[in-house]
């Protein structure tokens, strides 16, 4: 059993968890991920790690109620526990000196992004930091990312916030010189930052997270295209070159299950009648 | 009663249609009943509500008591819902505030053995109307503007003939070719069946016309790149191919008439490997030429890379008989003593081209039919090729010396069409051919708006067909341009942004390209291309994305008024299934109005909501129905491949696959869920389909979620 250390609603429906686990904390690296299962009957759901704190023995994760597991992770509180976590899995993001690094994030995803931020931050790298989210009042981390970044640029998709869209993106990527470019966020924002930097030429890694089950390169659920070949983001990643994903198919085979995930989400939402 | 702070005030008119409801409804007591209904504050009866009496009723009404929505109970919405609709205009009340059911070919017609029970039915279906309207919301239709110009994409006989028949009607016409001269496979026509005209004398006749048209503008050598916008005013980029040099152009409408490729049988009977092994198409341009040397003994073999079992070459390709016979004849005309010989699968010579059979056979060309599954063989030596064939006929193997073999190919599609496909954003069939909205309804339109397909790139046809759908696909575009707008229907797609989390499913789901995710995940409903099918609010996991007109809270709100009275008391009384079956507005609704014109009966046991699209069918609406105790749900859409939303009936059957299996968690029997299929024109079946579904709930018994008790014990719980 996990106990959760703190629970907290960061937004409407965007909570922040830290959980004791001393051995993840000790090994844990951005870019990393945990797979945590509330109870017995329940679905593994994959969560990018957005701190770790080997001094209190904790890990971070903040996580969207948008099914049934999330939404049941978000009725938990603090000193409730949960089943399992495993990780850290997948490989951990490089942190070294690249120079100026360009960091995007989008919704939930900036909770992570912080993480690598800081750490590149931390190895003297330049931090160029746009976070964004869909409106104004769900936006987090905003202060976080302003300690560790030298610009820090916010957007949100109806503008209630900073930029209105990305496309300021395109001006900043023609003036300034970018060294590397990491993105976390959704879908959309990954592949379409991806190509904002691949005219000028800019490494982009971005971080998928794509259905998952063991998360240890067994089940083969995670299975992502890059660059033509077949690659397992548990094992391989999560960190890929954004110029290589074949973002497509990953937004389709992330959909292969909305069926089930909505009937269990209703079911639950009609009071928990079924797993 | 209010709802949304506004109260309600609503209007029930029920027909008695002369005799043909009130001769079994007991329309009377269905008036008396409506007059119960929360909301409703005036009801009233007419003999033929559609008449101008009747219209005049509804109109004076909505005015004198103040109506804020209005249900008619009469006949078929298909036919008559524009009618009352434009009455409640009039009137002042916005059409969208109107609900109407249908209680003569649902419940008069279907069950005219039985007055009580399709008395009972009509109040059902009122009382489910009532409830949906006490939700319906106005809805405004913009007004969309269409540019008179059209993108006519391909100059061959298809592209050529659309183009001028736009011209000649005063529109501006882009004619893109991706060749450096028009023509396209009319360039390699010999003589034109069935007139043997000269495709050369065509072709030179039609592109001096084209050229000398003021109002086609030519773009040689040039392919569509991208396509933004929308029907009226898409914004087109066109590339010289083998440059980097772009065009803009802004047309209303777009006619796809891209043409086809013959098939290369690479590898079959010799070809590529012998010399004197050609396909039809390329004995026809040898003879064009003049450059065919004199053969003596010609082998054809139909049906190659046609027909096939599997793969993308199933079909037939439909020119390679008459081509085949066409140039038979043409080579005895030319050299008397040359002899023909056939190989055949079946001979497919329809209408009056069995006259060119008949003509085939009377000047000695040979015929042998060949199997399938023992094709012909072709071998070479010294120069002369040898064919061996399995006749089917004579049940023995015939060995034909020859000098020259022409294989039929079938059309298939190129890589420029297959490449177009998704910059226009429209499908591809099987065959890899443009694939049509609809079959009969829409036979040259692409489900997305102002989009028109003719000629070979809509599947094989000869140059008389293709000629006679580019005038039909013209005469579609010219439509809309000459009446210069449109009006966009309101039901479309609409995201409550406070709900949505981002996820994207909307985005994914949506075959049109109507949802277009904006950096951060928040969809943007692009309206000009949004259909209204409803499939990504079935999709949306949160509830964000509604369909206007077709909510969630409107759907759920007629299940809830059709069963929330039904409960049984207790196990012993006589049970009566209740089935809700949600019909797709199209095909399977017009099978139920045809059982009903056929006055095929079937239990009065179905309550029929009428959806935009199986699609649309949400797993909340198909629970909401079970645990409020519906007996059983069944879905019905259009049969599979003629869904007017390309595949939203494939959806709603993956999504009943999914839920079967997770019914069985709540206690409740999988076979309780059906999903069915019928096209229009499939009354008797759809009567079937309903006979056999009420029968086999009878089997099952009452949903326990029916019976009083276990519903109280679910209230608890919930």
């Amino acid at each position: 059993m996990y106990k959760i250390v703190t629970k907290r609603e960061l937004v409407p429906h965007i909570n922040l968890f830290e959980f004791e686990a001393k051995e993840v904390a000790e090994k844990a690296k951005p870019g990393q991920f945990v797979i945590l299962r509330i109870d017995e009957t329940g679905e593994r759901i994959p969560l990018t790690i957005a701190g770790a704190d080997v001094g209190k023995g904790t890990i971070t994760v903040v996580c969207h109620e948008v099914g049934k597991t999330t939404k049941k992770l978000g009725a938990l509180r603090a000193g409730d526990s949960i089943l399992d976590l495993a990780g850290p899995l997948g490989k951990p993001a490089k942190i070294e000196n690249f120079g100026t690094v360009l960091c995007v994030g989008g919704g939930v995803m900036i909770a992570p992004l912080y993480y690598q931020a800081k750490a590149l931050h931390e190895a003297g790298n330049k931090i160029i930091g746009v976070i964004g989210a869909r409106t104004a009042n769900q936006l987090i981390y905003e202060e976080e990312m302003r300690q560790v970044c030298d610009e820090l640029y916010v957007a949100t998709d109806d503008g209630t916030k900073g930029y209105k869209g990305l496309d300021f993106l395109k001006d900043l990527l023609k003036e300034r010189k970018i060294d590397r470019a990491i993105v976390l966020g959704s879908i959309i924002t990954m592949k379409l930052v991806s190509e904002f930097t691949r005219p000028h030429g800019i490494p982009t890694i971005v971080n998928l997270v794509p259905i998952m089950v063991d998360g240890m390169g067994m089940c083969g659920a995670c299975r992502v295209t890059v660059g033509g070949k077949t690659m397992f983001a548990c094992v391989n990643g999560p960190d890929f070159d954004g110029h290589q994903v074949d973002f497509e198919e990953l937004m389709a085979r992330l959909k292969m299950y909305t069926a089930q995930e909505k009937l269990a989400f209703v079911f639950y939402e009609k009071g928990e009648r079924s797993s | 009663m209010k709802k949304g702070g506004e109260e309600l005030r609503i209007g029930v008119f029920v027909c008695h249609c002369g005799f043909n409801i009130g001769g079994v409804v007991d329309v009377p007591a269905v008036v008396e009943y409506a007059r119960t209904l929360p909301g409703v504050v005036y009801a009233k009866d007419h003999l033929y509500m559609c008449s101008p009496g009747g219209l005049a009723l509804i109109k004076e009404s909505i005015k004198k008591y103040n109506l804020n929505r209005v249900v008619v109970a009469s006949c078929t919405p298909a036919t008559h819902e524009p009618l009352f609709r434009e009455a409640c205009e009039e009137a002042g009340l916005n059409k969208y505030l109107f609900e109407m059911v249908n209680i003569r070919e649902q419940c008069s017609w279907v069950h005219m053995h039985q007055p009580k029970e399709a008395t009972e039915k009509a109040k059902d279906l009122v009382r489910m109307a009532v409830a949906k309207a006490s939700y319906l919301e106005p809805q405004m239709e913009p007004e969309l503007e269409i540019k008179p110009s059209a993108l006519v994409i391909g100059g061959g006989i298809a592209g050529m003939t659309a183009s001028m028949s736009l011209a000649r009607q005063g529109f501006t016409v882009h004619l893109v070719e991706k060749e450096s001269e028009l023509g396209g496979m009319l360039r390699y026509l010999y003589k034109l069946y069935p007139t043997g005209r000269d495709a050369a004398e065509l072709l030179r006749e039609t592109v001096a016309a084209v050229k000398a048209n003021p109002r086609i503008r030519l773009h040689m050598s040039a392919l569509v790149r991208e396509v933004k916008g929308f029907f009226g005013n898409f914004d087109v980029t066109l590339q010289r191919r083998g440059s980097d040099e772009t065009e803009q152009i802004k047309v209303g409408t777009i006619i796809v008439a891209t043409g086809a490729e013959a098939f290369k049988p690479t590898g079959m009977y010799g070809y590529g490997e012998y010399e004197n092994v050609i396909t039809q198409l390329e004995l026809e341009q040898l003879l064009r030429k003049g450059a065919l040397k004199k053969p003596e003994k010609v082998v054809m073999i139909q049906c190659v890379g046609a027909r096939e079992k599997t793969g993308p070459r199933t079909y037939c390709s439909r020119t390679c008989c008459m081509a085949a016979l066409n140039n038979a004849l043409l080579l005895k005309e030319m050299y008397p003593n040359v002899e023909v010989t056939i190989l055949f699968r079946d001979i497919q010579t329809y209408g009056e081209y069995e006259d060119f059979y008949l003509k085939a056979r009377e000047n000695f060309v040979q015929f042998i039919r060949y199997d399938q599954d023992n094709p012909p063989v072709v071998t070479e030596s010294n120069g002369k090729l040898t064919v061996k064939v399995y006749d089917l006929y004579s049940n023995a193997e015939i060995e034909l010396k020859s000098d020259l073999v022409v294989l039929s190919t079938p059309l298939v599609q190129h890589e420029a069409g297959r490449q177009l496909a998704p910059i226009l954003k429209v499908p591809l069939g099987s065959d890899e051919f443009f694939f049509e909205a609809h079959p009969k309804l829409r036979p040259v339109d692409f489900s997305s708006e102002g989009i028109y397909v003719c000629g070979t790139a809509h599947g094989p046809k000869d140059v008389t067909e293709s000629i006679a759908q580019a005038y039909a696909a013209a005469t579609r575009a010219a439509i809309p341009m000459a009446v210069r707008t449109v009006k966009a229907e309101a039901v479309k797609a609409s995201v409550d942004p406070e709900i949505c989390v981002g996820c994207g499913a909307c985005a994914v789901s949506c075959i049109f390209s109507a949802i277009e995710l904006l950096p951060f995940g928040q969809p943007h409903i692009v309206e000009a291309n949004c259909k209204g099918c409803g499939v990504c609010s079935a999709e949306c996991p949160m509830g964000a994305m509604q369909l206007l007109h077709f909510k969630d809270q409107q759907i759920v709100a007629a299940v809830e008024a059709l069963l929330k009275p039904k409960k049984l008391k207790g196990v012993s009384e006589k049970f009566e299934p209740i089935i809700v079956c949600f019909a797709c507005k199209w095909c399977s609704y017009a099978a139920a109005d045809l059982a009903g014109v056929s006055r095929i009966q079937y239990p009065p046991n179905i309550r029929i909501i009428r959806v935009p699209c199986s699609g649309r069918v949400d797993v909340l609406h198909v629970l909401k129905a079970f645990l409020n105790g519906a007996d059983g749900v069944i879905i019905t859409g259009c049969l599979i491949g003629d869904c007017h939303y390309i595949d939203g009936n494939l959806k709603a059957k993956s999504r009943v696959e999914v839920m079967k299996d997770s019914l069985q968690a709540l206690g409740i029997n999988p076979e309780r869920l059906e999903i069915g299929f019928a096209s229009s024109s499939e009354g008797q079946k759809f009567a079937m389909m309903m006979t056999n579904f009420v029968e086999r709930i009878r089997k099952l018994g009452p949903n326990p979620y029916r019976l009083e008790k276990k519903r109280e014990e679910e209230a608890k719980v919930v």
